[in-house]
């Protein structure tokens, strides 16, 4: 039995008075895909910041192939730990292929032609070979989140942590992004995944993992939750996703 | 930083087209500087084409417009103190800068730090320039300590004490504005890229280095051209500590031949041809680093 890619243990974070991360716990093989919905504000980023410590857990334990993340550097955390955010965060004044080559030069120490030629790899591994040269603000939010991908794989990471990687976008764009985050499941990249897209949750996740509260109220695979989920709140959250998706598209 | 190519910013490209008005504002540009330059070095080795001081041309050329005459014969005065007034502008600035980078990322990010930068800038923006060179000439024995460092006014261009303690003082004061300047840019850079950065792996000052600072230093020209000019102007002060810059040259020789607006007006007319000149450069500095997509502060 080996152990598990990525493992959290009573996780817990508070900021102030508020308690948002109220224990925590779960675990991902590698090349699984966990996708964690739940309500505006119950902590998903939050739980997903503490996973590559980007925010500071006050309890727990989280340990990422084994080790205790607590004991990592920094930057050897986040090599193997890699993060597409919402907002796409681009580098402004960087294009596309420096974008992805910055880490690769400044973490990893690639030389500069040897990081502008893996940049351009993973550019054309998102099907963007051919904006390497634009700037974020010359991209359509779909390239720029594409780059985005890029940019995090570069870093060859065990565990890839998407927050919303779709929810900025306009409808027409979502596609190409979830084409690019379907292909890399196909391709054994294991990823955690806060999404309300249920389409995507229901073909690519091997795991859905409800938040509600700061807790994770319920789990399990896609179908179960759809279908016959435990608890009502559960449910609620659902069946309004689908009623919002069903609007959406009809 | 500016590894960005010639693509135009927009769709417009207005950059190439010829303007016979900008035309006219480079040949005028050229000929001051090329004057002042020829004025400079004639006067820095002892009078190498004409004596110190005297001009080029006789203004009796110009008697039929007495005006005219009248810059041509007290001009090449005056250049020599534009000389100090450009340096202490540059000086200023250049040494004023990396200070306040520091001071900046102090104000943003630092903790204990944080509350040094924010005394520091405030002392120096909440007192009066004037003030602070007074201290600085009279207040600090700074003076007599220049006066003895050797070369010190006795040694070719190397200039007396009085000079030394301005530029000390625009440094000092110039570090303070451009800090805010630098503050505000900083702030203006989305916090998300700066997360994205450490997402990476990049440490924190490897990320204010490497994509935080680019692009405030970009939002940031706007500030220091405004800086750039208040330094020119206020350079003025130095006046009053003995240094023969630009205004100093102007009120000294007109208390001799009394003869007090034309030479504050002459003067005025150099001071604006400096400011042009400085926001000119900015401007197109600003335009040569605009991030594509973007456009420049104009646009926004
Ligand atoms: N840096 C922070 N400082 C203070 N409160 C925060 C911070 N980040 C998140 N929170 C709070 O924590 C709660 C959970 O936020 P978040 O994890 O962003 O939720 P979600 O992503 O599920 O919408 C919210 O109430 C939010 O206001
Ligand atoms: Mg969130």
């Amino acid at each position: 039995m080996s152990d598990p890619l990525l493992s959290v243990r009573d996780l817990r974070k508070s900021f102030g008075e508020e308690e948002v991360l109220r224990g925590i716990d779960f675990e991902m093989d590698r090349q699984d895909v966990q996708v964690l919905m739940g309500p505006s504000g119950s902590g998903k980023s939050t739980l997903l910041r503490c996973v590559n410590r980007l925010s500071e857990p006050d309890d727990g334990t989280i340990t990422v192939d084994g080790e205790d993340t607590a004991a990592m550097d920094d930057d050897d955390l986040r090599r193997e730990v890699g993060m597409v955010f919402q907002t796409f965060n681009l580098f402004a004044h960087l294009t596309a292929r420096k974008n992805v080559s910055l880490g690769l030069r400044r973490v990893r120490g690639f030389a500069k032609s040897e990081a502008e030629d893996r940049a351009g790899e993973e550019l054309e591994r998102v099907g963007l070979a051919d904006q390497a040269d634009s700037y974020p603000a010359e991209l359509s939010g779909g390239q720029q989140q594409r780059v985005g991908i890029a940019r995090a794989l570069a870093m060859d990471p065990k565990l890839l942590l998407f927050d919303e990687p779709t929810s900025a976008l306009d409808p027409e764009l979502i596609g190409e992004v979830l084409a690019v985050m379907r292909e890399l499941a196909d391709g054994g990249m294991t990823m955690l995944v806060v999404t309300h897209e249920m389409g995507f949750a229901r073909e690519a996740a091997t795991d859905l993992l409800f938040l509600d509260e700061g807790r994770i109220l319920e789990r399990g695979p896609p179908t179960q939750l759809f279908e016959s989920p435990e608890h009502e709140r559960t449910a609620t959250f659902l069946r309004r996703l689908t009623d919002l998706e069903a609007g959406q598209h009809g | 930083m500016a590894e960005s190519d010639s693509r135009s910013a927009g769709s417009i490209d207005v950059g190439n087209r010829y303007d016979p008005l900008e035309a006219l504002g480079i040949l005028a540009g050229a000929l001051f500087w090329g004057w002042l330059l020829f004025r400079w070095l004639n006067d820095w080795f002892g009078g190498l084409f004409v004596p110190q001081s005297q001009p080029f041309l006789s203004p009796s050329l110009f008697e039929f417009f007495p005006a005219l005459a009248f810059a041509v014969e007290f001009a090449p005065a005056l250049a020599s103190g534009v000389w100090l007034t450009v340096l202490l502008t540059i000086v200023g600035i250049a040494l004023g800068f990396p200070i306040a980078i520091v001071l900046a990322g102090a104000r943003v990010y630092g903790r204990a730090t944080r509350w040094v930068a924010l005394g520091y800038i405030e002392l120096v923006r909440g007192t009066p320039l004037l003030a602070q060179l007074f201290v600085l000439y009279y207040g600090l024995g700074l003076s007599s300590f220049i006066r003895e460092l050797p070369g010190v006014g006795t040694v070719g261009v190397i200039p007396e004490q009085a000079v030394w303690i301005a530029m000390i003082g625009f440094t000092i004061n110039s570090a303070a504005y451009q800090a805010e300047y630098l503050r505000g840019a900083i702030e203006s850079v989305d916090p998300g890229q700066l997360q994205a950065a450490r997402a990476i792996g990049l440490s924190q000052v490897d990320g204010i280095r490497y994509v935080v600072l680019p692009q405030a230093l970009r939002y940031a020209i706007p500030g220091w051209t405004n800086e750039l000019v208040y330094l020119i102007k206020y350079s003025s002060l130095a006046a009053f500590i003995t240094v023969p810059e630009l205004f100093n040259r102007a009120s000294s020789i007109a208390s001799e031949n009394f003869r007090y607006l034309a030479l504050f007006s002459l003067a005025g007319l150099f001071y604006l041809a400096l400011v042009l000149t400085a926001t000119n450069l900015m401007s197109r500095l600003e335009d040569r680093v605009a991030i594509p997509g973007l456009g420049t502060s104009e646009g926004r």
